[in-house]
């Protein structure tokens, strides 16, 4: 059972080529790590199967729905945290999570039960009607994500949601993603640091807008004859 | 609707914990209300006049007297040739000379033919024609005083220029700059902080966060609409209490007539600050645009120089222009007591207005970039 089918994608501005027809799938519940430089078109893509931005051409599905015909459904069922981070900083913590899962359609009751239970394993109910501007970048981070799953979607779109997180911080951020990829949510996520791309199951390298590499991460390093993903992405960038 | 009151609830608490345009919007309309009214006043005080008196008769003194008297000129005394009055006036020293010529006195006794030359400085068009009617008042009201001490019938006092100026009794300018100023103020409201700040959650990114959601597009505009629909009514019934507190300008027609044609106007110009904000990319971009269609209604609105006196093709222009269009019915309404029936077509193409541009707003917010 696939989560996400990629087919023959590709997204052009003018002559340059962001995306260059690239193909996989997800299976569902897996966390899949979608490596690449900067520039190589992971952002790209992520935005293009959530339904932010046009392809130019093929099509994917994502959540059991097309992407062309009904990308409304998809958004039901996805969650997206964005490189940038941007849920509003004037706002509280919980003011945040309220109006987010609102509009997600989240009965009132539910809802509130929902914010206290993932604030209180955040550990930032304490914070709950702090600004979160006032907040470090490590929590807001977590709130992100905490807040992009309190609809339950299916799959959870993040583009590099622990650059410029501390080590422990990123450690945790972990931890909660596996915790989440074992109630079956798909986790689809970029990454520049190489050892959390050890602990995805399945990973993918861009580079050029092409994809180069896909497998478990034992298969391709045995494959490429490396010891290190970090290697392995050396071999694949420099090529 | 869930949905919607949660926007317009998240909006509101963004607009009051912003500390700036918290205190832009409390004190914009407070200081344009106190200082307009009086830099933007066109009544002509001091007019410097200057007098060529060949006649130095009695008579010549006594009218040079009834120009000091009338309280709007400033004697700068004789001067005795064209040529020194011609330097004067390029030097912007005098703005009037008044020229008596030789036996002034004697041809105005014996009724024959007479004439006193004016000669004014029409760098500004406004001044001078203002000014020369104040020249022809003081002269007139002083020779029809003459003829009839002296018991003549001139011809002058055959004609009796009265003005009455319905609507605004005294002539008071103020009458007419204040509910312009009001229509100023909705308008900032309306157009600017609108479109600043859809812009800006482009800007941040947060719109990026909405877009992922499955929040329709009519929801989202509804959802900012809404709370800077009850900002600028706010702003609009406070300006009203200052236009009557400071200025005691009381409105002639209906308060609930007023309020409703404000909030069909506060609809396009909200609409129209959204279609500028979703078609520009940040918030100086959208600024420009804003106030660039912002000089240009207010200068064609007719607030400052009147809409019949622009050459044809930029009255064909002002149709397009909403601020016009309110700008009737605000004088209408808060001056001359109109009713309903009135200003019926000013609240059609103001609601035209508001319906076009809206779906131009909606149509053109793109939730997925091309």
């Amino acid at each position: 059972m696939y989560s996400i089918v990629v087919e023959n994608l590709i997204k052009k501005y003018n002559h340059f080529v962001a995306v260059d027809n690239i193909s996989f799938k997800v299976k569902r519940g897996e966390i899949f790590g979608f490596l690449g430089a900067n520039g190589a078109g992971k952002t790209t893509t992520i935005k293009m199967l959530c339904g932010l931005l046009q392809p130019t051409s093929g099509n994917a599905t994502v959540a059991g729905y097309d992407l062309k015909k009904d990308y409304k459904s998809i958004k039901k069922n996805i969650g997206y945290m964005s490189q940038r981070f941007s849920l509003y900083e004037d706002l509280t913590l919980y003011e945040n999570m309220q109006l987010f899962g609102t509009v997600y359609g989240i009965p009132r009751k539910i809802l509130k039960e929902r914010i206290y239970e993932s604030l209180d394993s955040l550990q930032m109910t304490e914070k709950a009607n702090s600004l979160v501007y006032s907040i470090p970048l490590g929590w807001k981070q977590k709130l992100a994500f905490a807040t992009a799953m309190l609809h339950h979607p299916q799959i959870v779109f993040l583009d590099e949601p622990t650059s410029g997180v501390d080590p422990i911080v990123r450690r945790e951020f972990w931890n909660m993603l596996y915790e989440t990829a074992n109630k079956g949510v798909t986790i689809f996520v970029t990454t520049h640091y190489m050892d959390e791309a050890e602990y995805c199951e399945k990973i993918s390298m861009m580079s050029d807008g092409q994809l180069k590499l896909i497998g478990t991460p034992s298969e391709l390093k045995s494959k490429m004859n490396v010891d290190s993903i970090a290697e392995l992405f050396q071999k694949i960038v420099n090529r | 609707m869930r949905t919607i009151l949660m926007l317009v609830k998240k909006e509101f608490l963004q607009v009051f914990r912003n500390s700036l345009l918290w205190k832009i919007l409390l004190i914009a309309p407070l200081a344009e209300f106190i200082l307009f009214p009086f830099t933007a006043d066109y009544e002509i005080k001091k007019l410097n006049i200057a007098f060529i008196d060949y006649d130095h008769s009695t008579t010549t003194r006594e009218i040079q007297n009834e120009f000091v008297a009338s309280g709007y000129f400033v004697s700068y005394g004789n001067i005795n040739s064209q040529k020194e009055a011609r330097s004067l006036m390029q030097r912007d020293v005098i703005d009037f000379i008044v020229e008596f010529p030789c036996d002034f006195e004697r041809k105005i006794i014996t009724n024959e033919y007479t004439q006193i030359a004016v000669t004014a400085n029409a760098i500004n068009s406004v001044k001078a024609g203002i000014g020369t009617n104040y020249v022809q008042t003081v002269l007139f009201d002083y020779i029809s005083s003459l003829a009839e001490s002296f018991g003549v019938e001139s011809q002058l006092t055959n004609i009796t220029i009265t003005n009455i100026y319905w609507f605004n009794e005294q002539m008071n300018y103020k009458n007419l700059i204040v509910p312009g100023i009001l229509v100023i103020l909705v308008t900032l409201i309306g157009a600017y902080v609108t479109a600043l700040n859809l812009v800006r959650e482009k800007e941040l990114g947060t719109i990026e966060q909405i877009n992922v959601t499955p929040i329709k597009k009519w929801q989202f505009l509804l959802g900012k609409m809404i709370p800077f629909w009850i900002l600028g009514m706010g702003e609009f019934i406070i300006g009203l209490g200052i236009m009557y507190l400071v200025f005691g300008i009381t409105i002639q027609g209906s308060f609930w007539l007023l309020l409703f044609a404000t909030s069909i106007y506060l609809f396009v110009m909200l609409g129209l600050g959204f279609f500028i904000s979703s078609v520009s990319e940040n918030q100086l971009q959208a600024m420009f645009v804003v106030f660039f269609l912002f000089i240009v209604f207010v200068l064609l609105s007719g607030l400052f120089t009147p809409i019949e006196g622009m050459p044809s093709w930029a009255q064909y222009v002002n149709y397009l222009n909403p601020m016009s269009f309110f700008m009737d019915i605000i004088k209408l309404v808060i001056l001359k007591a109109s009713n309903i029936h009135d200003i019926k077509i000013q609240l059609l193409v103001l609601t035209g207005m508001a319906i076009v541009i809206n779906t131009a707003a909606l149509l053109s917010y793109r939730e997925k970039v091309k």
